[in-house]
């Protein structure tokens, strides 16, 4: 109750003309559906304060991965823009929040591999951190090698050595 | 589910006889001892088990060391099954410094058991080392001929067998069908322990044998489950925040040393066997993983990329003083300390080829016992002088296998046509 009472507020807050929308506009009948992690629908109310058209709509905002060197953590220049989109999305939308899944490729122990990923996962967490994004709305973790191909050779490892972000509410 | 292991043995164990033991004990660490040649005859067997014989099962474990040449033994006629009217020139001849003898035969007092009987003959001194019987059920036949090669092995060494041990390992059949499975450390009579459809990394035997800590991600996320063997209930140890892994036990297997990472760099931790008194070691900006505790219980083994790349250091849990342990190659990982702790056994990378290393903690000379390209999770027998470890050709399935410390005998362990990875092995029981 607490939670959709603070949801309308924010509709009032957000919406430009909202005086005239019905208090009932998420469950009308022809409202876009959107669904979340588990595939339950999230309502139009959440789905404006999380900005879900944004983030599927923005071409910097769907780019969800960035990529390492072998035995590497440190962000490529290449990667900057599409970290800056996300950071300002996160700080214009608090209630969202980020999972970081770090990877690495299969060489290397099991171990080492998975605190690899998990440092390249935190990196992507400072890099938006020192973009002004609060820790609360980031949580990281590291798969290692255990999703990777493993048998991949040269470059073509290159695609498991990567930090993806995805959003919560997705 | 109850350990087969822990509740086998055998109905009787009788030592006939035990002339004067402790022959030549063979210097193992550094030494460039020749492997010794023995003849284990064919058992004189009038029980039909089907499969391996005994002769081939001991053969095949002591072969395995690196430090006997098993001669081949076919085809030779009129086989001695006994220590008596030994024709010592014939196998003097044959070049057999000693060879062990025996008979199986059903045991007319217990149905469905059977007896063997076996010697161990010095052809040198031309004198019996050894005679022993064991009394066991017919399906333990597998087990009484690795008792043999343990006994061969302490008698001719001074060190025990691990010939009755067992190992674990995951099996991934498929992206969502892993096992782990418990086997004898050749890999016969494997069963599965845990069925799931996520990955498992690190499992761990604790030192007493009852129990593996192992990493699941089945929660979406690394965790750290312990399961209990004999009852096959299991705990969740830790699920924090962030990941959860690389479990090692205590000597005492009353603590492990963790990682965790909350939400920032992997960080080692110990924690009780039960979940409690939660303790970071140390602070670092850093990766700190792959913990392994010395048989001193004082030192904790680890990995670190704390002076660039990843090499293997220890801290001292009462001290809290670390030292840098390896300094030849640019990446070493995967630490674990022999159970007499003057050796450290671990990965390294030699030209972009993953191999098995052993550091002398004495000397620091190191060894590189396997020649890669992708070798991993390597793991020391319980008498540290064997090594279990992961191979994998270029675009072929890993496997399991062992290599000597000497690096002389690299041989597969076959558990079936499937992904085999992240071995551990269990301790000596009796």
């Amino acid at each position: 109750m607490k939670k959709s009472l603070l949801l309308l507020s924010l509709i009032a807050l957000l919406g430009a003309g909202c005086s005239s929308t019905p208090m009932d506009s998420a469950s009308e009948p022809g409202a876009a559906n959107y669904y979340g992690a588990d595939g339950v629908a999230v309502d139009a109310a959440t789905a404006e304060a999380l900005g879900l058209e944004e983030l599927r709509g923005n071409t910097l905002l769907s780019q969800r991965s960035v990529f390492f060197d072998f035995n590497k953590y440190d962000i490529k220049g290449e990667y900057l823009d599409l970290i800056g989109a996300h950071a300002q999305y996160l700080i214009n939308h608090a209630p969202a929040r980020m999972i970081i899944k770090g990877n690495a490729d299969y060489r290397g122990s099991h171990e080492y591999n998975l605190s690899l990923g998990q440092k390249r996962s935190v990196a992507v967490k400072e890099a938006l951190n020192s973009l002004g994004v609060d820790d609360s709305q980031i949580e990281t973790i590291s798969y290692g090698e255990e999703y990777a191909n493993q048998e991949c050779q040269a470059d073509a490892c290159g695609q498991d050595r990567r930090a993806d972000i995805s959003y919560e509410v997705e | 589910m109850t350990n087969l292991i822990h509740s086998l043995l055998f109905g009787i164990l009788l030592a006939l006889s035990n002339s004067v033991l402790a022959l030549e004990v063979i210097e193992i660490l550094g030494g460039k001892a020749s492997e010794i040649p023995l003849a284990i005859i064919p058992f004189e067997d009038t029980v039909n088990t089907g499969g391996q014989k005994a002769h081939q099962i001991i053969s095949s474990d002591l072969n395995r060391t690196g430090l006997f040449r098993p001669l081949n033994t076919q085809g030779i006629s009129n086989p001695p099954s006994s220590d008596i009217n030994i024709n010592y020139t014939k196998w003097s001849a044959m070049d057999a410094q000693f060879i062990v003898v025996g008979k199986v035969e059903p045991e007319i007092l217990k149905v469905g058991n059977i007896r063997v009987t076996w010697s161990l003959i010095d052809v040198y001194k031309e004198k019996t080392v050894l005679t022993m019987r064991y009394i066991a059920k017919k399906s333990q036949y597998r087990a009484v001929a690795h008792k043999v090669s343990d006994h061969v092995y302490e008698n001719l060494t001074g060190s025990k067998g691990i010939f009755h041990t067992k190992i674990a390992y995951v099996k991934k059949v498929n992206d969502k069908k892993y096992s782990l499975n418990i086997s004898d450390f050749d890999g016969f009579n494997s069963r599965p322990i845990l069925n799931t459809t996520q990955p498992i990394i690190s499992p761990r035997w604790s030192p007493d044998g009852e129990k593996i800590a192992y990493v699941s991600f089945e929660k979406k996320k690394p965790v750290i489950y312990i399961q209990n063997l004999k009852t096959g209930k299991r705990t969740l140890l830790a699920n924090f925040k962030g990941n959860n892994s690389a479990p090692a036990w205590s000597p005492d297997s009353k603590k492990l040393a963790i990682v965790l990472t909350y939400n920032s760099n992997s960080q080692i931790y110990t924690i009780n066997a039960d979940g409690t008194g939660i303790k970071q070691l140390m602070r670092s900006n850093a990766i700190n993983t792959e913990p392994s505790w010395a048989p001193n219980g004082e030192d904790i083994y680890f990995s670190s990329n704390r002076g660039g790349s990843p090499q293997i250091y220890k801290v001292n849990i009462v001290s809290d003083e670390i030292a840098r342990v390896t300094y030849e190659g640019k990446y070493n990982l995967s630490p674990s300390i022999s159970y007499d702790g003057k050796l450290l056994l671990f990965l390294t990378s030699d030209q972009g080829k993953f191999k098995v290393g052993i550091q002398n903690l004495i000397s620091n000379q190191v060894l590189k016992i396997s020649k890669g390209p992708s070798d991993e999770s390597p793991i020391f027998a319980p008498n540290g002088h064997l090594v279990l470890f992961t191979y994998k050709d270029y675009g072929k399935t890993t496997k399991i296998g062992t290599v000597s410390i000497n690096g002389l005998k690299r041989l597969p362990i076959n558990v079936g046509n499937f992904i085999i990875q992240e071995p551990t092995w269990g301790p000596i029981t009796n």
